[in-house]
């Protein structure tokens, strides 16, 4: 028989070499915390071009995909003030310098237009003061697509709607998956599950490979199912410095020195050669973490488990027979439940 | 009781904390909201639910967190939907009491602008829209802060409609939930609250060492005075040494913050380096 279960566990390097193309649209599916970044650094040192980015939190993450020349244009609802109010990261700078279009949302209707790409419509409804906001009248590269307006059928009323995204590839970071992709998360829901998937080829990291057994204790944590899943990387700490519960903290020392880092066009490139170009994977940017702050900085930022109390996922009967050996429903044994065939049974003569 | 120095940062936090009271839905986002909700939470308001737009919901800060998503504000809490559930089945169908907004610039109507600070895309950026819109548009209230000197007589962007033109404009548009929009401004100057007919912005309260001269010098309209003065409220010590517990580095200004972070891991980096 086929193996229709097939191990989709490679490297970053593998998993952005063969999914991610020049001219992609590329969407970072964790919203604010578990950022991807060892997948956005492998994207970043492969020199990946023209890529239309989705990044609603615009934390780091966009910085730095922006600073390595990635992406032509931003769909956003935030952008973090990285490198202070005035001098702005390299968004603003790529932004005002003509170098990269980008659409701003709002965080709901960022969202409303993953919901319609995850559940198949090509439009959302969205609420209604929106029409009111720049937002709505301020457009860039999506222009009349932006936003639409159509009536309810039924009350008559006007409702704006946004048109559904289908971003190519969606990098995911996850506490635990298995080696078939499914993937498991807990904490800060956000747009995590609409970004997945919305995305036609999915791409998880996570903290620990785990078997199809811990994934079967625990269903309601798996935000993405295998079978939608392209590549599994086993990667600790691959969204370092952001955060993920029960494993670490945000490193605020990490993401004082990026910030820092941001004062001048310099630092940020000293800082992209040191920490992204100069180290080929995730364990040697580790490595290099502790050589530079020291082992205690790193386990500084270390979660102190917290565990959710167990869900009771336990049934009366595991089959159709009960523990005293009787069969539902009938209340026989199984050579009564022979005799009653015989006896009542609709037989067919197969031989 | 108060025997505790308290700082200009502290003061606002906690003028801002005093917003909030016991049992309310409260909506905030990162940095001052989350400083002052922490801080309602363990004193005054110790049932409102807090909740931020990821979906973390019901939850107590008890370290400052970085994002709206952060870790920090995972361990324990009530329940866990997404950020379309918040806007759609909390904000939206009437349960969000109130919401706590950052402020870039405003109007004297409440109109607020987070995005730009001119025509995009030429502008300099302030951050974006975030959840700012819907939040404003739907929480029962909203209480804005403001650090800087934002008040503009015409915004170059409008993020998040407040009373759109004053009057009963935003009220006859049909597109916000009745009664809604902004109760108070908090500024490091003082506090302003809305006119309930002309929905016009005034000074309500001035905050130690403010004169109404320097307020009026940061306001290009003819700005109404409330007469008399309303107080701004005294800290008490259980608020400073919460607040502080919670978040050491928010007694300074962010300048100030960042600065004396910035050197404790410079002095980090060098003594890892000379191998101590």
């Amino acid at each position: 028989m086929k193996n229709c279960r097939p191990s989709k566990v490679m490297t970053a390097h593998e998993a952005v070499s063969r999914y991610v193309h020049d001219g992609d649209s590329v969407i970072t599916g964790n919203y604010t915390e578990g950022l991807p970044f060892s997948l956005l650094f492998e994207i970043i040192r492969q020199r990946k071009k023209g890529l239309t980015y989705y990044s609603q939190s615009g934390s780091a993450d966009v910085e730095f995909m922006v600073a390595g020349d990635c992406v032509d244009k931003l769909c956003t609802a935030f952008l973090h003030k990285w490198g202070g109010r005035t001098a702005g990261g390299m968004v603003e700078r790529y932004q005002r310098a003509g170098k990269l279009q980008v659409e701003d949302y709002s965080n709901f209707t960022y969202n409303a237009r993953l919901a319609a790409g995850a559940n198949g419509y090509s439009f959302m409804p969205v609420l209604p003061s929106i029409m009111d906001s720049d937002v709505f009248k301020i457009r860039d590269y999506m222009g009349e697509n932006k936003f639409g307006v159509v009536r309810c059928p039924f009350t008559g009323r006007e409702i704006p709607v946004v048109p559904a995204a289908n971003p190519d590839v969606c990098l995911l970071h996850v506490q635990r998956a298995d080696k078939h992709g499914n993937a498991q998360h807990w904490g800060g829901l956000g747009s995590t599950v609409h970004a997945c998937l919305a995305s036609k080829t999915i791409i998880v990291s996570c903290e620990e490979l785990v078997d199809f057994d811990v994934i079967k204790s625990s269903p309601h944590h798996t935000i993405v199912p295998g079978f939608r899943v392209s590549a599994v990387i086993e990667e600790p700490y691959g969204c370092h410095p952001s955060e993920l519960p029960g494993y670490r903290n945000p490193d605020m020392t990490m993401l004082r020195f990026i910030d820092n880092s941001f004062s001048s066009d310099e630092g940020l490139r000293s800082m992209f050669d040191e920490w992204v170009y100069g180290l080929p994977d995730r364990a040697s940017y580790i490595k290099h973490y502790i050589d530079v702050f020291g082992v205690e900085s790193l386990n500084r930022y270390r979660a102190r488990s917290y565990y959710s109390a167990p869900a009771d996922y336990g049934v009366a009967f595991e089959s159709g027979w009960d523990t005293y050996g009787q069969a539902l429903l009938l209340g026989v044994d199984m050579a009564g439940l022979e005799q009653l065939i015989a006896e009542k049974g609709d037989l067919v003569d197969v031989n | 009781m108060l025997t505790k120095q308290v700082t200009k940062e502290e003061l606002l936090i906690v003028t801002a904390a005093r917003q909030i009271k016991n049992g309310d839905v409260v909506a905030l986002g990162i940095g001052m909201p989350i400083l002052a909700g922490a801080v309602a939470k363990k004193t005054h308001a110790p049932e409102a639910v807090l909740l931020m737009e990821s979906g973390i919901v019901d939850f107590e800060p008890c370290v400052l967190p970085v994002n709206v998503a952060d870790a920090t504000c995972t361990r324990g809490y009530g329940y866990a939907v997404d950020l379309f559930g918040v806007f759609t089945t909390i904000a939206y169908a009437g349960y969000l009491d109130k919401a706590f907004l950052g402020v870039g610039q405003i109007d004297k109507y409440g109109n607020l602008n987070t995005s730009f600070l001119g025509t995009p895309p030429a502008a300099q950026r302030i951050t974006a829209a975030g959840g700012a819109p819907e939040f404003y548009a739907y929480a029962k209230e909203t209480i804005l802060t403001m650090k800087g000197k934002g008040f503009v007589e015409k915004l170059p962007y409008m993020t998040s409609p407040g009373y759109l033109g004053g009057g009963d404009e935003r009220e006859k548009s049909g597109r916000y939930t009745p009664g809604s929009g902004p109760s108070i401004l908090i500024t490091p100057k003082g506090i302003f609250k809305f006119h309930p007919e002309t929905r016009e912005m005034y000074l309500d309260a001035l905050f130690p060492g403010v004169g109404v001269d320097e307020v009026r010098a940061d306001i290009p309209w003819d700005l109404k005075i409330a007469d008399p003065l309303g107080s701004f409220p005294v800290p008490q010590d259980e608020e400073i040494v919460f607040l502080r517990r919670l978040s050491p580095v928010s007694s300074f200004s962010n300048t100030t913050g960042k600065e004396l972070a910035m050197a404790h891991i410079r002095k980090q980096m060098e003594e890892k380096a000379a191998g101590r």
